[in-house]
């Protein structure tokens, strides 16, 4: 039966097909390579001892004498790493709080109850999103630290965070709370809710894998930004971790290389993590897809 | 579960609610719990940006010091300003190369990640990882990988490889390669974006739309411009103009690196905003510099509108 050869000859891996396959698997090195070196440099530089970092006469991709841990050691005891550690994870927590506030009720009200020219509010307000902070940090200075008083304060970060947050985070919120089936809603009036029940009975706890997506969002925006907090904050214990790190271990033109390298990667390898998991989403809210619902 | 007739009695009723008496309460409602987004919005996004328009025509300096009304002075003056123009152009030209670039590279990713892999999800974490970790801490790496003494770069290429001739590349301290060494983060912080959108784009197109177009007897050029154009095109648009964004009012990049130097030869619009602004305190000039963004910043917003509104069309 001739019919079924060209199905055999398929599932043997032709020459032609061995040779696409290498090809990827080189384009994969390729990008591999390019997207993680910085990051394996980073290290090396985090746990090899001082007189390793600098000795030219051996190969500097890998290591001679002992990785060490005394990078990190000196960062936990001579720094005040633990300090912006936890004023950037406290900030972002306060940025996530006051994002959720303000944007499940707006995004519900939004989604669900046909507010005339809801849509144009909803596209006008996610259109500063791409309103940069380098348009607003001049006259915001002047505002926080004149206006307010909150000059070199990590709480005015707290105020000023979500106005990057919200934006995107009502946008994706938006998106989410269409996709909640009306029926559900509309079964839970029926059956003698009024609309505040029905909204926290049934709607919120179907929207929960939204909103916690929204949070994670909005966490690791928060810390993300450099510019605002290079603004508004001079003093060590105000810092967050990406202006506190270069600030005390860049003394003049000392490097402290090994500590600068370790306190980066303890500081972005997590947010790296959560923004992963949060990609698929941002992708799709930056393309449109939250309008479509 | 409350017997049918009650139940069917309270459809109705909901069903009045719904049309009549209560449609005005929900409307209230609904802009009532809208108004704090607007209104932080307003406050935290519109009003300093009329503040900066209203500082761009006075003098006004750091502290409050309001020294009177100049209208377009501070902007003549910056015409003829080299230091401005050098800014500008520069801007400009790490945002056009750096996006050259991050498309080239992203078009690779996006059918790179289209195959079936080994592993995918970790291996796409870690290509995503210079969009994903924190920009302001990943070149912190890049300066380490930049040193004038210990840079790798020169290292693998010069000493390794002998691509590069002595005197190695001195990566932050000439002007050519200050220039490259800018556009080089720019370019490895966003390929993984393009790639991503680029993928985005790549499976937004249902199957059976290009059977559909196969049967009706579309050809190769009318299936990718009645087709593949109109749906892949807003979504690479729209791409586009977020990292454009992104690029073009990047402060930190610049500020972490070089300062603008060697000389200006990097100095960009958010740089010199910065220097003026901040460090020189002068904020009606630092306001000036900032606007000079904004043209570019509104065709970006108006291009993402359209095409918003195109992909909801199709």
């Amino acid at each position: 039966m001739s019919v079924t050869v060209p199905a055999i000859r398929q599932n043997r891996p032709g020459p032609r097909r061995i040779s696409n396959r290498a090809l990827l698997y080189l384009a994969l090195v390729f990008y591999l390579t390019i997207a993680v070196f910085p990051l394996y440099w980073m290290m090396m530089a985090a746990f090899k001892s001082d007189t390793d970092l600098i000795d030219t006469s051996v190969s500097p991709f890998w290591f001679r004498r002992p990785l060490t841990l005394t990078h990190f050691d000196q960062l936990f005891l001579h720094t005040n790493f633990m300090t912006w550690y936890w004023n950037t994870y406290v900030i972002a927590a306060f940025v996530l709080l006051i994002t959720l506030a303000i944007c499940v009720p707006a995004a519900y009200a939004l989604a669900r109850l046909h507010v005339p020219g809801g849509e144009k509010i909803a596209i006008g307000l996610f259109m500063t999103y791409l309103v940069p902070p380098t348009l607003l940090f001049l006259p915001l200075s002047q505002v926080i630290s004149g206006g307010l008083g909150l000059g070199n304060n990590k709480w005015a970060l707290v105020l000023v965070y979500p106005s990057f947050t919200i934006p995107f985070c009502l946008w994706l919120l938006i998106g989410f709370f269409k996709r909640v089936p009306l029926e559900i809603e509309e079964a839970a009036l029926v059956d003698g809710c009024n609309r505040v029940q029905a909204v926290i009975r049934v709607v919120l706890p179907v929207s929960v894998p939204g909103i916690l997506t929204t949070a994670i969002f909005a966490f690791t925006l928060a810390q993300q930004d450099f510019v605002y907090a290079l603004t508004f904050t001079s003093s060590s214990s105000q810092q967050l971790l990406n202006v506190g790190i270069p600030a005390s271990l860049i003394r003049g033109d000392i490097y402290f290389w090994g500590e600068l390298m370790a306190a980066a990667l303890m500081a972005g390898i997590p947010v790296a993590i959560l923004y992963n998991v949060f990609l698929d989403y941002f992708v799709e809210g930056i393309t449109g897809g939250a309008l479509r619902g | 579960m409350r017997p049918l007739s009650i139940r069917v009695r309270r459809a109705a009723v909901v069903e009045r609610r719904v049309r009549g008496r209560g449609a005005w309460l929900k409307l209230a409602t609904g802009y009532l719990l809208t108004l704090p987004a607007i209104l932080y919005i307003l406050l935290l996004v519109g009003y300093p940006f009329l503040l900066s328009l209203y500082f761009s025509v006075n003098r006004v300096f750091i502290g409050g010091e309001y020294q009177g009304f100049v209208g377009a002075g501070n902007f003549t003056g910056l015409l003829d300003n080299p230091v401005f123009q050098r800014a500008f152009w520069n801007t400009l030209g790490f945002t056009f190369f750096s996006e050259i670039a991050k498309a080239v590279l992203g078009i690779g990713l996006a059918f790179l990640l289209l195959q079936p892999l080994f592993g995918k999800k970790i291996v796409r974490a870690f290509l995503m990882l210079p969009f994903t970790l924190p920009f302001a801490l990943s070149l912190l790496g890049w300066q380490w990988m930049y040193d004038p003494e210990f840079s790798i770069i020169n290292y693998l290429f010069g000493h390794e490889l002998h691509w590069f001739q002595q005197p190695y590349p001195d990566w932050l301290g000439d002007p050519f390669w200050s220039y490259l060494a800018i556009l080089i983060v720019n370019i490895w912080r966003g390929f993984p974006f393009a790639g991503v959108i680029i993928l985005a784009g790549l499976t937004s197109i249902p199957g059976d739309l290009l059977d559909a177009a196969k049967v009706d007897g579309a050809g190769f050029f009318r299936t990718w411009h009645y087709v593949i154009t109109p749906i892949i095109a807003p979504i690479l648009f729209i791409g586009l103009i977020y990292d454009v964004t992104f690029t073009i009012g990047d402060l930190t990049a610049v500020y972490r690196l070089t300062q603008g130097g060697p000389g200006y030869a990097t100095e960009t619009l958010p740089m010199e905003a910065w220097q003026v602004g901040i460090v020189g305190g002068n904020l009606g000039q630092g306001s000036a510099i900032t606007l000079a963004l904004f043209p570019f910043l509104l065709i970006g917003v108006v291009i993402f509108l359209r095409m918003l509104y195109r992909r909801e069309s199709l």
